[in-house]
């Protein structure tokens, strides 16, 4: 079974929340992505986003914008992203890993994706397709990777269910109107829409997008199977990139931790 | 508005494989609400009247077509005739468009527009129906193009809306774009974003078309009335593609008639520093939809080059894909220093002083008229006028003011 489905399956059984963390590949380098993605398991994070830098990011706010950026000028594509992941599952083949990033990039890799080398990618999130349109159908196909949709706060009831039909690793509920890192979490909505979404999903549902202390997390968690931090660990990631020590960023996903379980 | 000449965009928004609604899922909402508004009102009686009223009065429509004589004897063949979108309100054909869709936006309720812009025609044309519907207007524009269209940029501003400076990426078009699709993800609720071409996600593309389709439209009657026949090629510049895809659409089925469009050629399609994505790109998703792209070996979108920046695009309207794709619309490229001489030859023979954009149409007549005996009748369509254009060449001609 594939990792990301087994990895939830099992914190479902254990009544337990998941941690996603998100980072940019190749920012600021390659070495340092590989360091922090065993961080981040080191402190607690149960599945891995795994950043695809492209030079349009439309969804993203100017802290993971900057991210692609500086990945961009590594020359960071696809083919080096695989072979980051071969490195990690060299040490680690438990943690799921998700590719998220622009349909252009996965179009134009796309027989790296069909190929997937011993499986070491679990799920693809594509940011810029409708949740109806399968990636399939735009010869990205791969039984053993899964994908994850979206569902905004704007998704009218009938896509819902069209989509979370459509799911097959996670929801991906997207706390916000905005691009990623805003802060203006209307709980009240967030909370009805997660349980409406829960009414068709099949799989579980985890929310994203401006969650930044340990309130949002512990907040979002109550209602959600998970949450998902990326622009507070991309900022750090930013702060620290001259000095390359990341070890701060394995304290702030500890005490998020903390604040789900 | 165009009766339909085409069953294109599919129910999808595809032109053949080409289109769609590639965005985030909070805007797809936004984008099944406007579709609805269009197809609800684009054939109402009362909205198609308000539309053809505002153009004829505010923008001072139909603009003409007009015999080019020097420049046909210039050639020595064929006839050359001008479609002067140069002598619309605002100064080039951008506002048509955006006259259609402050319509459907105040049928919307919105509150606040916003727009990205290359040249800056469209700002300035997005800015124009702002101010006189008395809505708040955000105009997002790259910051090398501040720079190069300063004069449109005082403008915009003149006119009551806010300019935003955009940083990232290559700081042209495409990134005011993307800040563009920011905002609107973000203030999604009251906020309708007026999308200056043929580009982005459905329904866009074919909104644009519709609305400037207005342009091919009189073309017809011009012709018949004119030359009492329908014109032999009608050749326009083609950036994001909407001055040559309201020309060309109505168009469509009228197959003695070829279609050109002529796309920025930069330092030349063959040094790979242009911006003409159907002469030298392969099909990518940017901004929404599948088309043709400029895209390196890595799956990145390219950096753009021409001294033109209304053209300087990656991208192109899926349409245009389709219609390259199909055989119907022909797509060629001129070089920057084509364009410049066109500027200063169609200046100096007709006393008309064209956009930079619209230098490239004109450019590649050189090419064009050889191909045409005495009895052709071709159309350029002047998809703007020179004015803002005159700091950038004078500082190529090393002139200071």
């Amino acid at each position: 079974m594939n990792r990301l489905t087994q990895k939830l399956d099992k914190l479902r059984k254990e009544n337990k929340k998941a941690l996603v963390a998100y980072l940019v590949a190749g920012d600021p380098d390659m070495d340092s992505t590989l360091e922090i993605m065993h961080l981040f398991v080191k402190s607690g994070v149960d599945i891995i986003e795994v950043g695809v830098p492209f030079t349009d990011p439309i969804a993203e706010g100017p802290i993971i914008q900057r991210a692609h950026d500086r990945a961009i000028r590594k020359k960071v594509s696809l083919e080096d992203i695989f072979t980051l992941i071969e490195k990690f599952r060299s040490k680690d083949d438990e943690t799921p890993l998700v590719l998220m990033g622009y349909l252009n990039s996965f179009i134009f890799y796309k027989n790296l994706i069909i190929e997937n080398k011993n499986n070491s990618v679990d799920s693809i999130l594509v940011v810029d397709i409708p949740g109806e349109l399968k990636i399939k159908d735009y010869g990205i196909e791969n039984e053993n990777i899964n994908t994850i949709s979206l569902i905004s706060p704007t998704t009218k009831v009938e896509r819902i269910e069209s989509i979370a039909n459509n799911s097959s690793g996670f929801i991906y509920y997207v706390t916000l109107r905005g691009v990623t890192g805003s802060s203006n979490l209307n709980s009240e909505e967030i909370i009805k829409n997660i349980d409406t979404i829960k009414k068709y999903a099949k799989v579980p549902t985890l929310a994203g997008f401006g969650i930044k202390s340990e309130e949002d997390a512990k907040l979002l968690s109550k209602h959600s199977d998970g949450v998902i931090i990326g622009s507070s660990i991309v900022k750090m990631i930013e702060d620290n990139s001259k000095t390359k020590e990341f070890a701060k960023i394995g304290d702030y996903l500890v005490s998020m931790k903390k604040a789900i379980t | 508005m165009s009766s339909k000449t085409s069953n294109l965009p599919d129910q999808n928004g595809f032109y053949g494989k080409y289109g769609g609604k590639f965005v985030p899922e909070t805007l797809m909402y936004a984008l099944e609400q406007l579709e609805e508004t269009y197809n609800n009102l684009k054939d109402n009686k009362d909205f198609r009247k308000q539309f053809y009223k505002d153009l004829s009065e505010f923008v001072g429509r139909p603009s003409p077509l007009y015999f080019a004589e020097r420049l046909t004897q210039h050639y020595g063949t064929g006839s050359i005739w001008l479609k002067r979108e140069d002598l619309n309100h605002t100064g080039a054909h951008k506002i048509n468009n955006t006259i259609g869709q402050i319509l459907l936006a105040k049928h919307m309720g919105k509150k606040r527009i916003i727009a990205e812009t290359g040249a800056g025609q469209h700002g300035v044309a997005t800015a124009t129906v702002a101010a006189r519907l008395g809505l708040e207007c955000h105009i997002y524009m790259g910051a090398e193009d501040v720079i190069r269209q300063s004069l449109n940029v005082y403008r915009i501003k003149l006119l009551g809306a806010q300019v935003h400076s955009v940083d990232s990426g290559s700081a042209t078009l495409k990134d005011a774009l993307n800040e563009a699709l920011r905002d609107w993800v973000t203030n999604v609720d009251d906020t309708y974003y007026i999308i200056g071409s043929v580009t982005g996600p459905h329904p866009y593309p074919m909104i644009v078309r519709d609305f400037n389709s207005v342009v091919g439209e009189e073309l017809i009657e011009q012709s018949k009335e004119l030359f009492n026949a329908m014109p032999d090629a009608i050749v326009a510049c083609v950036g994001g593609g909407s001055n040559a895809m309201g020309a060309f659409y109505p168009f469509i089925n009228i197959n003695q008639t070829r279609l050109i469009g002529v796309e920025a050629g930069g330092e030349g399609v063959e040094t790979g520093e242009h911006a003409a994505p159907l002469n030298d790109g392969e099909p990518g998703v940017l901004h929404g939809a599948l088309s043709y792209l400029m895209q390196d070996e890595k799956g990145q979108v390219k950096e753009t080059k021409s001294v033109s920046a209304g053209l300087d695009y990656p991208g192109v309207g899926p349409e245009h894909s389709w219609l390259k794709d199909s055989g119907r619309a022909e797509y060629v490229a001129v070089s920057d220093q084509d364009a410049l001489r066109a500027f200063h030859e169609v200046s100096e023979f007709e006393g008309i002083i064209p956009a930079l954009e619209t230098a490239h149409a004109f450019a590649y007549l050189d090419t064009l008229m050889k191909e045409f005996d005495s009895k052709a009748n071709i159309i350029v369509n002047v998809s703007g006028r020179g004015d803002k254009d005159i700091n950038t060449v004078a500082k190529i001609d090393g002139i200071k003011f």
